[in-house]
């Protein structure tokens, strides 16, 4: 019995360690080629939908408002709410507090063609510890909106 | 009397799964979107050996969905994340503990690995978007030494119920 144990146990940390290996690689390789390039715009989605509430256009320093967030009427604001002075984007999440529910606030950077969850309510606040992108989508799951880039690889094109 | 002693100690399982679930869930390790250690998978692998697959399905079912009752949380995002997640690692260890190929921390390793795969699957429906995608590789990389964790958790308290289990046995038959 014990030295079946054993074997099994050789099997196991064969499977582990070929595990990790596997996906140390796997991880690492995406990290070096996916999403690279720059962005020329930055989509804010919220919900299932596919098409983008706002579109963040990097290379004619545009916001657009491509149409309105569908909001209940308890809530008075309208969003998108876009601050073209302090370079911040507005949506209304779907994470309640005391049944209300919670905005999420996206900063831009035309220059960096970047952009930063800042505020946001949620359990674990993952999608603002994420921190600036440039490529990498941020999502914040609970509050069902995400932030997606279009990338056009340079390189490749020129 | 086995039953009944059955009955008993599922539900104390059940119970220290509820536990560990709310713990793990107030204490963030992982950043990434609904990652755990999966602490609360120990009691799913552990009834797997204990008793049986079935066991194990209704166990970990009943543990996702009250502890989105105890959080407030039922038919949420997260909710649907965990059930996913849920049932696929439980699917999945099922399956590979049939071939009985790999001991304990294989099979919870591979659990661990399609918790990831059904809570990205759940990610995905969430946001209708596959973005989601993208934090797959950090994720499956995070599940191998999480997952080999509570699988050596699990591998240990077994050794030991079952030198447990095995006295009370031999206490009977006397």
């Amino acid at each position: 019995m014990s030295s079946k144990m054993s074997v099994k146990n050789k099997r196991d940390l064969l499977l582990v360690t070929l595990l990790f290996t596997i996906l140390g690689g796997v991880f690492i390789l995406f990290r070096l080629f996916a999403f690279q390039g720059e962005a020329s715009t930055a989509n804010i989605y919220y919900g299932t939908s596919n098409n983008p509430i706002v579109t963040i256009d990097f290379i004619n320093y545009r916001v657009l408002n491509n149409y309105d967030q569908q909001v209940p009427s308890e809530y008075t604001d309208n969003y998108p709410i876009i601050d073209e002075a302090n370079r911040t984007v507005t949506l209304l999440g779907d994470y309640e507090l005391n049944g209300e529910r919670q905005i999420v606030v996206i900063e831009y950077n035309f220059g960096a063609k970047s952009v930063q969850i800042i505020q946001e309510q949620s359990p674990n606040h993952i999608c603002s510890r994420e921190g600036i992108s440039t490529n990498f989508p941020l999502i914040c799951l609970p509050n069902r909106i995400r932030v997606e880039f279009d990338t056009t690889d340079v390189d490749f094109t020129v | 009397m086995t039953n009944m002693r059955k009955m008993t100690l599922l539900a104390n399982f059940l119970a220290i799964a509820i536990v560990l679930n709310i713990i793990e869930s107030a204490i963030p390790i992982i950043p990434v979107p609904g990652a755990k250690l999966g602490f609360a998978n120990i009691i799913t692998l552990i009834i797997l050996y204990v008793y049986s697959f079935k066991d194990s399905v209704s166990i970990t079912l009943l543990r996702v969905i009250l502890v989105a009752i105890l959080s407030g949380k039922l038919l949420g995002v997260t909710f649907y994340m965990s059930l996913s997640g849920a049932v696929f690692a439980t699917l999945a260890m099922g399956l590979v503990k049939q071939f009985n190929y790999f001991g304990m921390i294989g099979v919870s390793t591979i659990g661990s690995v399609f918790h990831s795969i059904g809570q990205i699957i759940a990610g995905i429906f969430v946001i209708g978007s596959t973005a989601v995608i993208a934090y797959l590789p950090i994720m499956l990389l995070l599940s191998i030494p999480a997952g080999a964790l509570t699988g050596l958790i699990a591998q240990r308290f077994y050794i030991i119920w079952q030198s447990w289990h095995n006295t009370i046995t031999e206490i009977k038959i006397k």
